[in-house]
């Protein structure tokens, strides 16, 4: 099949963006569309124009680099999918796809598609850890989790780090993101001694870093490639008011 | 100024903390709502003096001037985070997306949600106009007068019968309930999320009470200008 | 063609490399060397820089650690974040021997499924210390709040994991790697917080800095303004992961690469045993040439799915309708004891050999099924969707198909690297002050790596041998004031600096994505899952003038001052290229088939490996000698005082 590309093109920070045309003629469906963009910049070298820059790495979902708006929709059209694992057998021939790199002032775009999204790892170092030195840690079966605790945990510590949820949030509330590391560590017995320092340093980091706020449109939760549930922001905010009131 | 003080100005000036005052003041101003559609629904009411009654009674609350100043706090507190917050989201990405669309289900992004400071704002404008139109409109003196258990009290029920003559009171006022429903539509569940009492199972309950309620109250108003219009 | 041969398929000199395994018992050795090792005064530690070169699991747990210990870190990756690197993609688990599940499980039991899983090419001192340790890292995951899959007790559930006979693997759904990741990444966040540890993310190091004989610091290219940068410190921990990539299409994540340990190479440090490459059965078959990467189905699969090909090569039904007399259930036939739970060299290779006979299926005829068909029937739906939904979820979002229904097309890819640079049992290079940690090394797993077992020697690097084996080499060596002042930074920038800049004057007429993908072709036709004399000269020459091709015909897009990801892959397969041909050498010269190398020469009557104790119970350590000169190789003989090599069967 043939698709049409509408992607952002920016050389630079600082410089001016605009949405370039592009025609992939013998599109495979089998093609993840990352692997539509290789196709397309092997194109481009050989004519002697830059590729497109865009972040990918483990491509299977996993690593969180990938992250492009997609149809206007973060990751694209399939929920659940990061957009290095969405097919092109979701799209049809002669379909224009506009791709553009995320957008929020948190995450400034180093390049075509690529952005700065280090704010999160700075809102982590606030707060989303249970501090543990190597070595003294007692046995592992020396603090019974309950099944269900364990698995919500797991359902919030699922979070990828990729970003989709701020691009997608009319707001772009890192809310989500956020949310999810407090609300893992808040559900097992490990993280309960720091959680109300843990909860007020890391809001406090988000807020810094220019996010904006969250109106609870839960577009995060629908664009979330593993789909983690926004009562972890509500979760958040419980956690905030216990920790303001008994401080 | 006090420790208490600090940390509760602390919780203002945090994202959470605003949302945790949208919250309480969107759902302290919908419990106001409800009181101010009882007492609408009084003009139904078989005994005709019900709706002047009731106004009387709530005006002559030793406590009215607290609980109106409680309101105006309300408000005064609700418009100001809302305010803050949408200008906030604006900052957060002054360039928006050539395309953007919503990913559907289950995100909550409506019409209703995207449109909470435009339907903020005319309510506003519209409270404005209202006070002035009833609040500080007419009274005894202008000679909207009933006598109750032989007391003088105004006579709103005239007032409001007479307002809604005109075309723009009786076409407006619904138009603007339509809205609030509208705003109320995101905003009940929304108000409860915020507060932090929602999971995954009570989330799509809620949500669809919300829808409900906000419907019941926009459709609540709004029958009071039509009837009148059309049934004088 | 008339091949030369290479020189060094001649006897290699016995020149002895020691491990410096501390003597005593096996089950003290450790101790022993804890007992002794020098320390390194509290006061003092931050005075010493540490560069910790990748963010996996090695380099996030080692950071985290050294960071706590109050030495100055500072720690770099490719990726934007420390959050990304590759080992967040393990799905499957991580071993320990907890013994949890009361089913017999030992130390001792672990070492020795270790030992004899790499086929008797691994250390057993190092192997034993592994087992050891494990347990402690269950331990440390959990105080992180990494949460593994656990019984309705509320206590930690484990599974039994490729093969092993006693269920010693813990795990988080099929996220391990990531939730370990996430939980060194998080305790290095804390460092940083801490002000211990500098992170700086987009850093792609193209240089060890050599003085006096002492790796004292590397030089890098900051992947956003293209500028490159040099950071001196007190040594140097390579911790940047395997390099499947060679075979370009490996289940390996885009960024990972050689390119650290390669320049290490150049630079001193011995590189051992390159050929050993696993191949893991089952992952998700190539679909077209644009393909990019290959998707690991996790080998848990095998549990309960039944590996098949249809008897008759031109069998064209869909699997639905070729009758149970017509296929063949080649790993139970072959295999009747472990049947479709061999490990996984032998089933790589054994699809492989049916695939070679024409049986394969799909559309290329490169793949075998993997039915869940009778374990539906036994189990029901839901038991299967419990155990495998999100992996066939992730199946069915790649192939479009729903294994419930169709029977999954599989095929061995290219997975691990068991080789790496050769590092002693203080995991120090043949450069003083350069150590290696993670899958960067060649240490633990010997000529095959056993499931679950990576990650577990990734954090047993980092938290727990490197802290106690780094503290003897910084409070025993004599190091002088260095400052990135010194001329060897220049030099060494220079030389950096150099190569870039030759890569885009080349301006040629092919992508670096095109040499890529042919480098890839030869070395998985040559130097894969089976390997012949004639194939591994042939591929050796091929490398070479396709080497020699690239630096006069590669087109390198773009501009060095930018972000330039075309410009970082190019300086990568330009390292592949050269690594491609030692691996090849390396395979040339180990005559004898073990673990994941399997020469056709040498093999038993029934066609399965046959290892040569006597003359190749060595780790091959090649010492780079020049640009264009054949590596030297060295010898670290493997001596085995408490298991006794045997021949692995899984009949
Ligand atoms: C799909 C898959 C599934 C797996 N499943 C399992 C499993 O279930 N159980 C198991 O035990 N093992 C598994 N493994 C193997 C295991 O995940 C890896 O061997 C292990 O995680 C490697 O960790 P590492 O820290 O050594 O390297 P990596 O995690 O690969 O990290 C390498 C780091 O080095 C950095 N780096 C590399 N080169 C440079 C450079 N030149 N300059 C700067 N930085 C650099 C990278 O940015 C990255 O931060 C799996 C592997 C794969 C690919
Ligand atoms: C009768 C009057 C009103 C009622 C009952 C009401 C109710 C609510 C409720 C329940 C919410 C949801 C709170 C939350 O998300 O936590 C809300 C949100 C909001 N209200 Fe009102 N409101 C009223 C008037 C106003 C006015 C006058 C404004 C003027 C600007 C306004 C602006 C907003 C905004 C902007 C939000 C969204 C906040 C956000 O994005 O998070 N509202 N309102
Ligand atoms: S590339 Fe890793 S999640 Fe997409």
């Amino acid at each position: 099949m043939t698709v049409h590309l509408r992607i952002w093109r920016q050389a630079g920070p600082d410089s001016p963006g605009r949405l370039a045309e592009y025609t992939v003629e013998d599109v495979n469906e089998h093609m993840s569309f990352l692997e539509l963009l290789d196709v397309l910049n092997e194109k481009l070298i050989t004519e002697g124009e830059e590729p497109i820059e865009f972040d990918n790495d483990c491509r299977e979902g996993i690593c969180g680099s990938c992250g492009l708006m997609v149809g206007g929709v973060a990751h694209g059209p399939q929920p659940r999918t990061a957009i290095c694992q969405l097919h092109m057998r979701h799209f049809n021939d002669g379909d224009t796809i506009v791709v553009e790199p995320w957008r929020a002032t948190a995450f400034p775009i180093i390049k075509d598609l690529v952005v700065d999204r280090s704010a999160f790892d700075r809102i982590m170092a606030a707060g989303g850890y249970v501090s543990v030195k190597t070595g003294g840690a007692p046995d592992a079966n020396a603090l019974p989790v309950t099944k269900e605790d364990a698995d919500l945990a797991m359902d919030y510590a699922s979070c990828i780090g990729c970003g989709a949820c701020v691009a997608a949030c009319p707001n772009s509330s890192a809310s989500l993101f956020t949310a999810s590391k407090i609300a893992h560590l808040a559900m097992l017995p490990q993280g309960t001694p720091e959680r109300r320092r843990r909860v007020l340093n890391m809001v406090d980091q988000m807020e810094a870093e220019g996010f904006g706020d969250c109106s609870n449109h839960a577009e995060c939760e629908a664009v979330c490639p593993k789909g983690i549930s926004i009562s972890a922001i509500a979760l958040m905010r419980r956690e905030y008011v216990r920790a303001v009131l008994s401080s | 100024m006090s420790q208490t003080g600090k940390k509760l100005l602390a919780v203002f000036r945090s994202s959470i903390g605003r949302k945790l005052l949208t919250g309480v003041t969107g759902l302290a101003l919908v419990v106001f709502l409800l009181e101010h559609l009882y007492s609408n629904l009084l003009y139904f009411s078989t005994d005709p003096d019900a709706y002047n009654e009731n106004a009387h009674f709530l005006i002559s609350l030793d406590l009215v001037y607290v609980l109106e100043l409680g309101l105006l706090t309300f408000f005064v507190v609700h418009i100001i985070v809302g305010v803050s917050i949408y200008l906030r989201k604006r900052k957060a990405r002054p360039d928006g997306y050539a395309k953007y669309q919503s990913a559907g289900k289950p995100s909550r992004q409506s019409l209703s949600s995207r449109t909470m400071i435009v339907t903020g704002l005319v309510l506003l404008a519209f409270l404005v106009i209202h006070i002035i139109s009833f609040k500080y409109g007419p009274g005894i003196e202008e000679g909207f007068v009933v006598t109750i258990d032989g007391e003088p009290v105004r006579d709103l029920k005239r007032l409001l019968e007479e307002k809604f003559q005109h075309p723009a009171y009786a076409f407006g006022y619904p138009f603007v309930m339509i809205l609030l429903g509208f705003h109320l539509r995101h905003g009940i569940w929304s108000a409860f999320q915020s507060l932090g009492a929602m999971n995954p199972r009570l989330t799509p309950v809620v949500y669809t009470l919300g829808g409900v309620l906000a419907v019941l109250i926009a459709v609540g108003f709004l029958v009071l200008p039509l009837w009148i219009f059309f049934s004088t | 063609m008339e091949i030369a041969e290479p020189h060094v398929t001649e006897r290699p000199e016995r020149s002895r490399l020691k491990a410096r395994v501390p003597a005593g018992r096996l089950q003290d050795k450790w101790d022993v060397y804890k007992n002794n090792a020098k320390l390194v005064n509290p006061a003092n530690k931050r005075k010493h820089t540490i560069i910790i070169v990748g963010t996996g699991l090695a380099g996030a747990s080692a950071a985290a650690t050294l960071g706590g210990l109050g030495y100055n870190i500072k720690s770099l990756c490719i990726q934007d974040s420390a959050r990304r690197a590759h080992s967040i993609a393990a799905q499957g688990g991580i071993n320990a021997a907890k013994n949890y599940p009361n089913d017999g499980d030992t130390i001792w039991r672990l070492f020795y499924d270790t030992i004899k899983g790499g086929d008797y090419r691994s250390r057993e001192g190092n192997v034993y210390r592994l087992a050891q340790i494990s347990n402690n890292i269950i331990d440390q995951a959990v105080a992180q709040g990494v949460p593994f899959a656990r019984e309705y007790g509320g206590l930690l559930d484990n599974r039994s994991f490729g093969g092993a006979q006693v269920s010693r693997t813990f795990y988080a759904r099929g996220q391990t790697g990531q939730q370990l990741l996430l939980g060194a990444y998080q305790a290095m966040s804390h460092q940083i917080q801490e002000g211990r540890v500098e992170m700086l993310p987009r850093r792609e190091m193209l240089e060890l800095v050599v003085i006096d004989g002492r790796a004292r610091g590397i030089v890098t290219r900051n992947l956003v303004t293209g500028e490159l940068e040099r950071h001196v410190g007190d040594a140097v921990l390579l911790c940047t992961g395997g390099y499947g990539n060679a075979y370009y299409l490996s289940t390996n994540a885009q960024n990972s690469n050689v390119t650290a340990a390669w320049r290490c190479h150049k630079r001193g440090a011995f590189f051992a045993n390159p050929c050993f490459t696993q191949i893991h059965p089952t992952c998700i078959p190539v679909s077209g040439d644009y393909q990019s990467k290959l998707t690991l189905m996790s080998e848990s699969l095998r549990n309960d799915g039944r590996v098949w090909v249809p008897k008759d090569t031109n069998d064209a039904r869909p699997p639905s309708q070729i009758p149970e007399g017509e296929r063949d259930y080649y790993l139970e036939r072959r295999y009747p004891s472990f049947g479709n739970l061999v490990p996984r060299d032998v089933a790589s290779r054994a699809a492989k050999a049916v695939t070679d006979e024409g049986l394969g299926v799909g559309e290329t005829n490169l793949a075998v099924y993997l039915d869940f068909r009778d374990a539906i029937e036994r189990l029901g739906r839901q038991a299967i969707e419990d155990r495998y939904g999100n992996l066939f979820e992730m199946y069915e979002r790649i192939t479009g198909d729903t294994p419930y229904e169709v029977p999954m097309r599989i095929f061995p890819a290219v997975h691990y690297t068991m080789g790496g640079l050769w590092v002693d049992y203080e995991l120090m290079t043949t450069v003083p002050g350069l150590f290696v940690l993670g899958e960067a090394n060649f240490s633990d797993h010997g000529a095959n790596r056993l499931g679950a077992s990576a990650l577990m020697q990734g954090l047993a690097d980092g938290y727990f041998v490197i802290p106690y084996t780094l503290g003897g080499y910084i409070a025993g060596a004599e190091l002088g004031d260095v400052t990135i002042g010194h001329s060897t930074f220049a030099d060494t920038e220079r030389a950096a600096g150099e190569r870039l800049r030759r890569l885009l004057d080349v301006k040629g007429g092919k992508t670096v994505a095109e040499f890529h993908r042919e480098l890839g072709q030869i070395m998985w036709d040559h130097v894969g899952m089976s390997r012949n004399r004639d194939g591994l000269l042939q591929a050796a020459e091929a490398i070479r003038r396709l080497r020699d091709e690239y630096w006069q015909n590669v087109n390198v897009a773009g501009r060095n001052d930018t972000l330039n990801k075309n410009l970082e892959f190019a300086g990568r397969v330009g390292d592949f290229l050269e690594l491609g041909e030692m691996m090849a050498l390396d395979a040339l010269h180990r005559e004898e088939s073990c673990g994941g190398h399997f020469r056709e020469e040498h093999k038993t009557a029934e066609g399965e490996a046959l290892r040569d104790d006597d003359d190749f119970a060595y780790v091959a350590a090649w010492e780079h000698t020049g640009d264009h000169a054949r590596p030297q190789l060295h010898r670290e003989d493997l001596e085995f005082e408490y298991v006794r090599p045997s021949t692995r069967s899984y009949k």
